[in-house]
């Protein structure tokens, strides 16, 4: 299980990079708000490595810390862990709360918002 | 007793307990252990310290540690870079308790290479473990299938006769204790009251 090694698909971003990375980055970009004291985060963790390797070339994959980033975890109104946003040339496109932690769930749901 | 930043740690000459800071009763059994590591000396047995949120400072202290599993299971990081797990932890700390080495001798008990009471214990820490999300502890783990229906009869029963103390264990999801409580929305839907998009 990844935990910001270089293995790990998914890039921690904070406070200061979370605009740059985030909302002015280009094309989709799905934010995953976690913690890691959070069970149903390491859960989905392997799932959310494995889905952002298959959408690696189309989609970018970020997490926050909501333990160390609280001000983020409330400008989005995040109500627990983990949430998925879907952003979409800095546009927020849609969002899911604690997906069912199964591949094709979590594929699902990071697609359909930029499908049409 | 240390109980601060990884950079108070210099070198690691004693074995290290982490511990979940976000779960109360984590919290409330490691105060518990450094009250009782002080030696009459003053000097500290080991060190108790929060794991906090940065894999790379937990891997500065032992490179197979995973910040994942730091928070699935109790660690106990010794001096020589071996890891303690679980049971095996809860027997390391209490032999480096100052009034827990009489006792620790039997967890070194073996029978036929079948140690009764360290199996004992590892089993003792396997129910703690499992029961912590009884306590209210939202940070606690997924809670095993045996304690899901004594979640669901105390939200019942919370839910029924006053103020929801405890969260929804049917969903993959981990309340933030801090957020504002909403209706929780449908899957793939932004909350009704989020107002960004």
């Amino acid at each position: 299980m990844a935990g910001n090694n270089s293995n790990d698909s998914i890039q921690t971003v904070t406070g200061s990079t979370f605009s740059p990375l985030v909302l002015e980055g280009q094309g989709p970009i799905v934010v995953e708000f976690m913690s890691y004291g959070c069970a149903h985060c390491r859960t989905i963790e392997p799932v959310l490595q494995q889905v952002a390797e298959m959408v690696k070339p189309k989609e970018k994959f970020f997490r926050v810390n909501v333990a160390v980033e609280p001000e983020l975890a409330e400008r989005y109104e995040i109500q627990g862990t983990p949430t998925l946003m879907m952003f979409l040339d800095g546009n927020g496109v849609g969002r899911i709360e604690g997906p069912n932690p199964q591949v094709s769930s979590v594929l699902t749901a990071v697609s359909q918002p930029y499908e049409s | 007793m240390k109980e601060g930043s990884f950079l108070e740690i210099p070198t690691q000459r004693k074995p290290i307990l982490l511990f979940d800071d976000e779960c109360a009763v984590c919290r409330h059994i490691a105060h518990w252990v450094i009250e009782l590591a002080r030696s009459k000396s003053g000097e500290d047995c080991l060190i108790v310290h929060p794991i906090g949120n940065d894999p790379e400072l937990l891997r500065s202290l032992n490179p197979d540690l995973n910040i994942w599993d730091a928070y699935e299971t109790i660690h106990v990081l010794m001096p020589d870079g071996s890891m303690k797990l679980g049971g095996e932890a809860i027997a390391e700390v209490l032999r480096n308790l100052p009034n827990g080495k009489w006792f620790t001798w039997t967890l070194a008990v073996s029978v036929l290479g079948f140690r009764p009471f360290q199996a004992m214990l590892n089993l003792a820490y396997s129910i703690l473990a499992d029961v912590r999300p009884l306590f209210g502890c939202e940070s606690c783990g997924t809670p095993g299938a045996w304690v899901k229906p004594i979640m669901w009869a105390l939200h019942w029963a919370k839910t029924t006769f006053g103020g929801s103390r405890h969260p929804s264990p049917t969903t993959h999801f981990t309340s933030l204790p801090t957020a504002r409580r909403q209706p929780m929305p449908v899957t793939g839907e932004r909350p009704p009251q989020a107002g960004l998009f």
